[in-house]
């Protein structure tokens, strides 16, 4: 299969971006340069994980999610929102007064996911009982965990479960049961979810383990804030329940960590949320360390999707909203067991197709060429001072040795080398 | 050079010294060499191989010997993985690579070692697998995994 590049989600603005080297220390891929007191994002390494956005000081990341303005080309507009919308509003907000508000901003139908997360995880169960050869599985739910692991993790691609997250599964369910319904052409129904990150939109574009996804789009929690908030103010206490969505209180649990998982029979199951304690749970699994875990749950942003970088309440908050949630609807499983199992059987739930890894591209080509750059890499960050200060335009000394010898810089970009007679001198002891 | 050389010659060569006792740091080193050998372009099936074998090689380092060091050589066909430790030595091999089989500590196993499948798993990952071993003194493994050689 040719190898298809990550769409992605994230864009500079040059009038905004004054090369500091902020987006570039936090990367986890070693995607961002600064050349020319500009950022540059490979998008060959971008996993879309939305570190740079959260650190730019000046606003220059830009995150490339739907607008509203885009919904005019469907007939039929649905929104699906992530259980964190609900969370954004404050502690008197209720999920059935926001999703009733939806529907007067410009959209026809809303839709709870909460509900498909249950079923999401009798599938996974059913998934688990009877896949038991190779552990842990790793959820799918995160579309930057699917990248992180096809660039980082390759060998753990077999270890993602291959069920579709509860939005794709939402969509998909949706887009059969409307258009029937309202006898629309399938083609016209705009289904979009509304995203704490932007990192939903690659997974919308590109998805890993199908041809096409069933969302349409993803519009930002920021993006419909203020137009939500607005209509909330106004008509408190007039906001009557004219949605037939019935809410879960576990589904609900999904947007923070140890949400998932919390549903799951199988107790021997760990959840993980935030960059670097992803990576370096990941990093244990590749060792074989953690077999005896079932099932594995990471979300890229900490605490979980109420950590995305499109929202607008800050997270503990925003957790302290989810739990309270949790408590009001209460942990009963709403779901029909039978059916998912049912659907199950016949692939509703399924993976078209495994996602398969996407490593980062070795030294070079040829081995013995590529073992002979690993060498004067070597000999390059001996020489580097280690200070990673990122004048160079690389994040550290070690990237500035390897784009050296991958021919992408010289060392002599190096402030350090340019001037070393100078430095020697400063450190005369 | 005529073929044996060719075959015979280390690429190249990364050794890391380990520290018995040391679990803070236990798994870093084969955490480099999985790195390293993603770097020249090993087939990512293979490097889970390297990696499982150096975790657990690591790990009885840690827990059983005073020290030891670790080797990764690269040849043209193949990747050999030595560690060889200061330690106690293994009394029974045959024993020792039953599966389930451990002399773990009540502690060590409290940490979640010790499962006594740290050789067998090597083993099983292992294309070639060698054990020398002198009770007291202390034990060397030679693991040898083939590439593809589709480099060549």
């Amino acid at each position: 299969m040719t190898e298809r590049r990550f769409a992605h989600s994230i864009k500079v603005n040059d009038a905004k971006c004054i090369g500091c080297v902020a987006c570039m220390k936090v990367c986890p891929t070693k995607a961002i340069r600064v050349r020319q007191k500009k950022a540059h994002i490979s998008y060959d390494r971008c996993i879309d994980c939305g570190g740079c956005l959260r650190v730019c000081p000046h606003d220059a990341i830009i995150p490339l999610t739907t607008q509203l303005a885009d919904l005019d080309r469907f007939k039929f507009k649905i929104a699906l929102p992530s259980p964190v919308l609900y969370t954004q509003f404050g502690q008197e907000v209720m999920p059935n007064e926001v999703l009733a508000i939806l529907k007067e901003i410009g959209f026809d139908h809303v839709y709870d996911e909460a509900l498909v997360c249950e079923m999401i995880n009798v599938a996974t169960e059913e998934y688990l009982d009877e896949n038991k050869s190779l552990r842990p599985m790793i959820s799918s739910m995160c579309p930057v965990v699917v990248r992180l692991i096809q660039r980082l993790f390759p060998s753990l691609c077999r270890n993602i479960l291959p069920i579709e997250p509860p939005r794709e599964i939402a969509a998909k369910n949706l887009r059969a049961e409307v258009s029937e319904q309202h006898n629309l052409n399938p083609e016209k129904v705009g289904i979009i979810h509304i995203t704490p990150c932007s990192a939903k939109m690659v997974s919308i574009n590109h998805p890993e383990s199908m041809a096409r996804s069933h969302l349409d789009g993803a519009i930002s929690i920021r993006e419909v804030y203020n137009k939500v908030m607005m209509k909330l103010k106004r008509e408190t206490g007039m906001l009557m329940m004219q949605t037939q969505n019935r809410i879960s209180g576990i589904g609900i649990g999904w947007a923070i960590e140890g949400g998932e998982i919390r549903g799951l029979k199988y107790t021997n199951s760990v959840s993980v949320s935030g960059l670097l304690d992803t990576i370096r749970i990941l990093e244990d699994v590749e060792s074989g360390r953690l077999k005896n875990i079932e099932y594995l749950e990471c979300l890229i942003c900490p605490d979980g999707c109420i950590g995305g970088p499109l929202t607008v309440e800050n997270r503990f908050v925003a957790k302290s909203n989810v739990l309270r949630l949790m408590r009001h609807f209460g942990g009963k499983k709403r779901v029909n067991g039978v059916l998912v199992k049912r659907l199950y059987r016949e692939n509703f739930f399924s993976f078209k197709w495994a996602v398969e890894p996407k490593a980062f591209p070795p030294l070079d080509k040829d081995r013995n060429v590529a073992i002979q750059k690993l060498k004067s890499k070597e000999g390059l960050i001996k020489r580097l001072p280690g200070t990673d200060c990122g004048v160079c335009g690389a994040p550290d000394c070690k990237t500035l040795a390897e784009d050296v010898v991958r021919g992408y810089a010289k060392l002599d970009d190096c402030i350090y080398m340019c001037k070393g007679d100078l430095q020697s001198n400063g450190e005369k002891k | 050079m005529n073929k044996s050389d060719a075959r015979s010659e280390v690429l190249f060569q990364q050794k890391f010294p380990i520290r018995g006792g040391d679990f803070v740091n236990a798994g870093d080193s084969s955490c480099k060499i999985r790195n390293t050998l993603r770097e020249i372009g090993i087939d990512s099936d293979i490097i889970r191989r390297i990696a499982i074998t150096a975790y657990e090689a690591e790990m009885n380092v840690v827990m059983y010997a005073e020290r030891g060091v670790m080797s990764i050589n690269v040849y043209r066909d193949e990747i050999l993985l030595t560690i060889d430790d200061k330690g106690p030595g293994i009394e029974n091999i045959d024993l020792a690579m039953q599966p389930g089989y451990s002399t773990a500590t009540e502690e060590m196993r409290e940490m979640g070692f010790g499962a006594g499948m740290g050789l067998p798993n090597m083993k099983k990952n292992a294309d070639t697998f060698k054990i020398t071993t002198e009770v007291g003194k202390g034990t060397r493994l030679e693991i040898k995994i083939l590439l593809d050689g589709k480099n060549d």
